[in-house]
């Protein structure tokens, strides 16, 4: 009986160990994600989250990495710096790279960690960090649509386009928090370089009750135009306070994700939405199949994916070029000199070189509604910029 | 000026729907119901539901979210604070706290954290109306004012003549002489958060058609505590006064002011009147000593 059962045994471990699935499982490319999954600033970052799950299923489905999977590890830090940096530590032991989605705050202890494990880190989903843009540091990347100076230059650039030879008068709408008002006052001082009569930047609580305060202040002010970037709650409410007291000005503000629909909720043709993203009322190849894969994976609508998604394909050409067996010295490399194709998500593809992790040009994209069409349109086509 | 006297007026009355909820239940049970600002997220949550499930009826989705906010008080007060008779007002305090915790929690996981905005499924838009004086306002922001102004008369009303507000006042006023007269203290109790929930849930339900619906909402609840301390926690009378004051000093500040005095403004005023007169502008002394 003993001797049948030992044979048993040597029988199943032959089996077993000729069997080149298991003894061959491919290992992973292991990623670690930092994100405000929850909490209250997940509106924002928790798309990222989805789109990196929901993209990077679908490589691994198909057969992985240069025959590798990507295992990528998320941590839910709810926005909060302590639980970012916690995260971190603990993402950063083993990980290839470090993905951060989350609100500035977490930044500084996120990079922190990473510096000291010399692990590279993506940003995907917030506003880029100094450190991307050139002379950038060396393990510090990022993907995310919008830029601080860019995006001003970008919209202010516009309002001159859109005024003509009219002398505009021009106000800014920030929030309470330090990379709006650095934003809006370095705006301010642009617009005053490219002839404009300015107003000075109107700061609004995030909390505030009631914006209509602040919005008297900018039309009491005269202003022709208004420019705002900030979350988008104060963006979108400073606007309809404005439109709620009469202002017949034109409005700018940078289109986050909920722009799409907060146009067509509207239908004002005042509001104007600056974006590097392709809104999916563009109905390219690229939007239908983000529509597709995201369908039961989230609660979010599919245009919010489109930060996320960009990230993810920018991750995966990092990966490819980086082969296998890929270091975090090779993945940093790899990342310097990715090329990626966005399909048409951004205006042109997402170049970084060694000395600029951000990208080496930029695109933007001015959305309106249409009364006339009855629908969102694009005033005129991407614009470039190259960034230096 | 005509504008900034508007936008006060309008605020005021947002706050004094939601100090009127912290006040009620404050007379009847002592109890702080710190979830106030939570049962108006709540309640803008409730319309926004209805209106998607009857789009384009607003005659059924607003009263029936309005109902379902009155029912949640009598859930909470049955489910919740019912059990904790007997035991210290600071223990029912802090189950309200973990209440707002959970109803955030709760909203999120049913209708994640984006931003909502009820107006769209209920059919109904939002126009501007010019007032005298130059000023602009908003429909809902008439609304808001029309509201406040409509619970404050059928409350007093129903304080003052109904046998049911008699008894409520009483029970509020002189618990043990109300409770030996055969008042049923529960019934009142359950009344008053009724009475409190709807007063939030519809500050909530105006508030998300004119401005946003979002989870963080409950913030706004802070602000309200504030007014409901300045004017009085054992005075209904009180809270109108000191929603005017809390909202003209905070439309100030943005006008005139600091912009940024405007998110502390509620607290300043409350400071002030810790330092003046700490049981408020209308509170009975009292009613200090019992806190």
């Amino acid at each position: 009986m003993r001797g049948r059962i030992l044979s048993a045994a040597v029988g199943v471990l032959t089996l077993v160990a000729a069997h080149p699935a298991a003894a061959q499982a491919p290992e992973p490319y292991r990623v670690g994600m930092t994100a405000a999954i929850t909490g209250p600033f997940s509106a924002g970052y928790a798309p990222t989250y989805e789109a990196y799950r929901t993209y990077f299923k679908r490589v691994n489905e198909a057969g992985g990495i240069n025959g590798h999977p990507v295992v990528i590890t998320y941590e839910d830090d709810r926005g909060e710096p302590q639980r970012a940096a916690a995260a971190a530590k603990k993402l950063t032991d083993g990980a290839l790279l470090l993905i951060n989605a989350s609100i500035s705050p977490t930044y500084k202890p996120v990079m922190t960690e990473a510096e000291a494990s010399k692990t590279p880190l993506l940003f995907g989903g917030g506003v880029c960090p100094r450190e991307a843009f050139p002379p950038a540091a060396p393990l510090i990347f990022c993907t995310t649509s919008f830029g601080s100076k860019w995006d001003s230059r970008m919209a202010l650039g516009f309002i001159k386009e859109q005024s003509g030879t009219k002398k505009v008068r021009v106000g800014f709408a920030a929030q309470d928090i330090p990379l709006s008002r650095i934003e809006l006052e370095f705006a301010e001082q642009h617009a005053r370089e490219l002839g404009m009569d300015t107003i000075p930047v109107v700061v609004v609580p995030g909390a505030a009750s009631d914006f209509t305060p602040f919005a008297q202040n900018l039309k009491d002010a005269g202003a022709d135009w208004v420019f705002s970037w900030a979350p988008w709650g104060v963006e979108i409410g400073v606007f309809e306070a404005l439109h709620r007291i009469g202002w017949k000005g034109n409005y700018i503000l940078y289109g986050h994700q909920p722009a799409q629909d907060e146009l067509t909720r509207l239908r004002a043709p005042n509001l104007h939405a600056l974006t590097g993203n392709a809104m999916f009322i563009e109905s390219l190849p690229i939007h239908a199949e983000i529509t597709k894969l995201v369908q039961g994976q989230t609660n979010h609508p599919a245009h919010y994916m489109a930060e996320g998604w960009t990230s993810a394909m920018v991750l995966e050409a990092g990966l490819r070029k980086c082969g296998w067996p890929c270091t975090r010295e090779k993945l940093a490399q790899a990342l310097s000199s990715v090329s990626v194709d966005t399909r048409g998500l951004r205006g042109g593809p997402i170049e970084m070189t060694a000395d600029n992790h951000y990208r080496r040009a930029t695109y933007y994209k001015v959305y309106r509604w249409d009364a006339g069409k009855n629908a969102i349109v694009s005033v005129g086509g991407w614009s470039k910029l190259d960034i230096k | 000026m005509a504008q900034a006297l508007a936008t006060t007026l309008v605020v005021a009355s947002l706050y004094a729907l939601l100090g009127a909820g912290y006040v009620l239940v404050y007379r009847a049970s002592r109890v702080l119901n710190l979830a106030q600002g939570d049962l108006l997220t709540l309640g803008g949550y409730f319309l926004f539901a209805t209106a998607a499930t009857f789009p384009g009826a607003p005659v059924l989705a607003l009263p029936l979210a309005a109902a379902l906010s009155a029912l949640t008080g009598v859930l909470v007060y049955v489910a919740l604070m019912r059990p904790m008779a007997g035991h210290p007002v600071f223990a029912a305090v802090l189950v309200t706290v973990t209440l707002g915790i959970l109803l955030r929690a709760a909203i999120v996981l049913v209708f994640t954290d984006r931003t909502r905005h009820p107006l769209q499924n209920l059919g109904l838009s939002n126009p501007p109306r010019p007032l005298a004086g130059g000023a602009v306002v908003s429909t809902f922001d008439l609304v808001m004012v029309g509201a406040a102004v409509a619970f404050f008369a059928a409350l007093f009303v129903f304080l003052k003549v109904s046998p049911l507000g008699i008894r409520m006042r009483a029970a509020g006023e002189r618990a043990l002489l109300a409770s030996q007269r055969g008042i049923n203290f529960h019934g009142v109790f359950a009344l008053s958060w009724a009475l409190s929930a709807f007063a939030g849930g519809l500050a909530g339900m105006i508030y998300s058609s004119n401005v946003r619906l979002e989870p963080s909402l409950g913030i706004l609840g802070l602000r309200a505590f504030a007014v409901a301390l300045v004017g009085g926690l054992d005075s209904l009378g009180g809270v109108v006064p000191a929603a005017l004051l809390v909202a003209a000093v905070e439309v100030a500040s943005v006008r005139w002011g600091n912009p940024l005095l405007s998110d502390v403004s509620p607290f300043l005023c409350l400071l002030v009147m810790l330092l003046v007169r700490p049981w408020g502008l209308f509170g009975t002394k009292e009613e200090l000593e019992r806190v």
